[in-house]
């Protein structure tokens, strides 16, 4: 796995943390192998918002398609650092 | 895992509506009376969630125009048009609607979703960008992202996300479509189409409008949200649908550009979709006719859900400017919003009942839909109704007779 991805994967759990705050249990820590739907229990449209948000942050577009068999922190990480390799 | 296996989701929910005794799915209207009323259950019910804007389904030259083609052309055309031939009225339903647009080139679809599916099909392949508002209908997203192109959403209504995903494209922006709608069909909010337009000037990009809620609403000729901001000459497609405010079933497309034209050898849900029969096209050529000649339908409509919107603003609901025929009110969670529902169809009262994720932002919503058939008493009445039955309004004052 890139270094990259894996320091992506810090940030956006770092900021699904931030996001989730109050709503998560004492016992749920947010990592890359985190489930979005499964541990977290997103729902597609929260996913979508989340999205929307990571869009914005590292300037990326990410195609709908592309996003259909992410299911973890680190998935959504692996797209972000492929699209910042297309933009660079 | 077997095959059948991915059921079960629908079977728990299926029975859970049974369980609760209240399913929305399973209305069945015994009788329709007017374009307004129906029979369910037994009772009379006033209708306010048909989507039908000009009230057209009664109008004796419709029904008129329907029972002459049914007595001259038959019950169906028994296959597609590229195999069977078309029929002149297909043909003669193109022509009014290119004319209506002032555009040159029209097709007519079997369905609404088949008009989506089958131009955005043929509008877009490998290579290409859809840009889609995040809003959209399902119809739209299933045409997109089965067309093969890249799908990129942008928030709802904001042309300042279709803005940074236009620029991100670079020079690919001149193969993307902007796909949104004129007035979404949940909650009755519009489309910016006029900065929308702007954008896709500036990036080179394309602009398809779904006016499906729009079409014989908006504008002063009534063709939509597009003619009413002025934007007629910047979009690429308009595509509508002949089941609201034409009182009938069937979807069109048409645009400036010849290559409409073209589509018709590109599309497979147009060459391998049965076409429209004669009494549709008749009853929806007649219905396009009234539209154009009867002004003060649009007018009556546009009454109507100004008396609507303000007895219930008077009642404390926040609706938000600007009037409009169609309303979303959130009902709070899944069992209330379904308890909420039953109790204005015991009170007589239909509306639809939105819920996630058919409904745009995760909330349960009650859509009520205005037409100019509806009667002042009707509109009163179904003000009462909400007040009775709506949590948000249960300690407002009853309005005046």
């Amino acid at each position: 796995m890139s270094t990259r991805t894996d320091t992506i994967a810090h940030e956006l759990a770092a900021s699904l943390a931030a996001r989730l705050g109050p709503e998560l249990g004492a016992e749920i820590r947010i990592g890359a192998e985190t489930d979005l739907s499964r541990d977290l229990g997103l729902e597609s449209i929260q996913v979508m918002e989340f999205v929307e948000e990571i869009e914005d942050h590292y300037d990326v577009s990410i195609a709908l398609e592309r996003l259909s068999k992410a299911r973890t922190v680190r998935d959504l990480a692996a797209i972000v650092a492929v699209e910042l390799g297309h933009s660079a | 895992m077997n095959l059948l296996d991915k059921f079960d989701a629908a079977r728990a929910l299926e029975a859970a509506l049974g369980e609760s005794g209240i399913d929305p799915t399973r209305v069945v209207i015994e009788r329709i009376v007017s374009p307004t009323e129906a029979i369910i259950e037994g009772r009379p019910i006033i209708l306010a969630g048909t989507n039908n804007y000009l009230g057209l389904t009664f109008d004796p030259r419709c029904l008129e125009a329907g029972h002459r083609a049914l007595d001259e052309l038959g019950t169906g055309t028994t296959g597609s048009r590229m195999a069977n031939g078309s029929y002149a009225g297909h043909q003669e339903l193109e022509r009014e609607l290119a004319d209506f647009y002032g555009w040159p080139y029209a097709m007519v679809f079997s369905t609404g979703y088949g008009a989506n599916l089958g131009t955005l099909w043929a509008l877009l392949g490998d290579g290409d960008c859809a840009l889609l508002d995040a809003d959209a209908h399902a119809s739209l997203y299933d045409a997109c992202r089965t067309s093969g192109a890249e799908v990129y959403r942008f928030r709802h209504n904001d042309p300042d996300s279709l803005d940074k995903r236009l620029r991100r494209l670079g020079e690919r922006a001149k193969r993307a479509l902007i796909v949104t709608e004129g007035m979404f069909s949940v909650l009755g909010d519009l489309a910016p189409l006029d900065r929308i337009a702007e954008l896709k000037d500036h990036y080179g990009a394309y602009l398809f409008v779904d006016e499906a809620h729009s079409l014989g609403v908006f504008g002063e000729r009534g063709t939509g949200l597009v003619e009413a901001l002025g934007v007629t000459d910047r979009v690429d497609f308009i595509v509508g649908t002949f089941s609201k405010s034409l009182g009938a079933t069937g979807g069109f497309c048409v645009s400036p550009h010849p290559e409409l034209g073209l589509v018709r050898y590109t599309s497979r849900p147009f060459v391998f979709t049965a076409s429209p029969s004669p009494s549709v096209i008749a009853t929806t050529l007649e219905a396009l006719h009234q539209l154009r000649a009867r002004p003060e339908l649009r007018q009556r409509l546009w009454r109507n859900a100004g008396r609507l919107f303000e007895a219930l603003e008077a009642l404390g609901l926040k609706l938000g400017p600007p009037v409009r025929p169609v309303l979303g009110i959130p009902l709070g969670d899944k069992p209330a919003a379904l308890r909420t529902w039953r109790e204005l169809l015991d009170s007589g009262l239909y509306a639809n009942l939105l819920l996630p994720p058919a409904s745009p932002d995760g909330n349960s919503y009650l859509r009520l839909s205005i037409s100019a058939a509806h009667t002042s008493r009707q509109i009163d009445a179904i003000v009462e109704r909400l007040r009775s039955s709506l949590p948000q309004l249960r300690s407002a004052e009853p309005t005046s007779p």
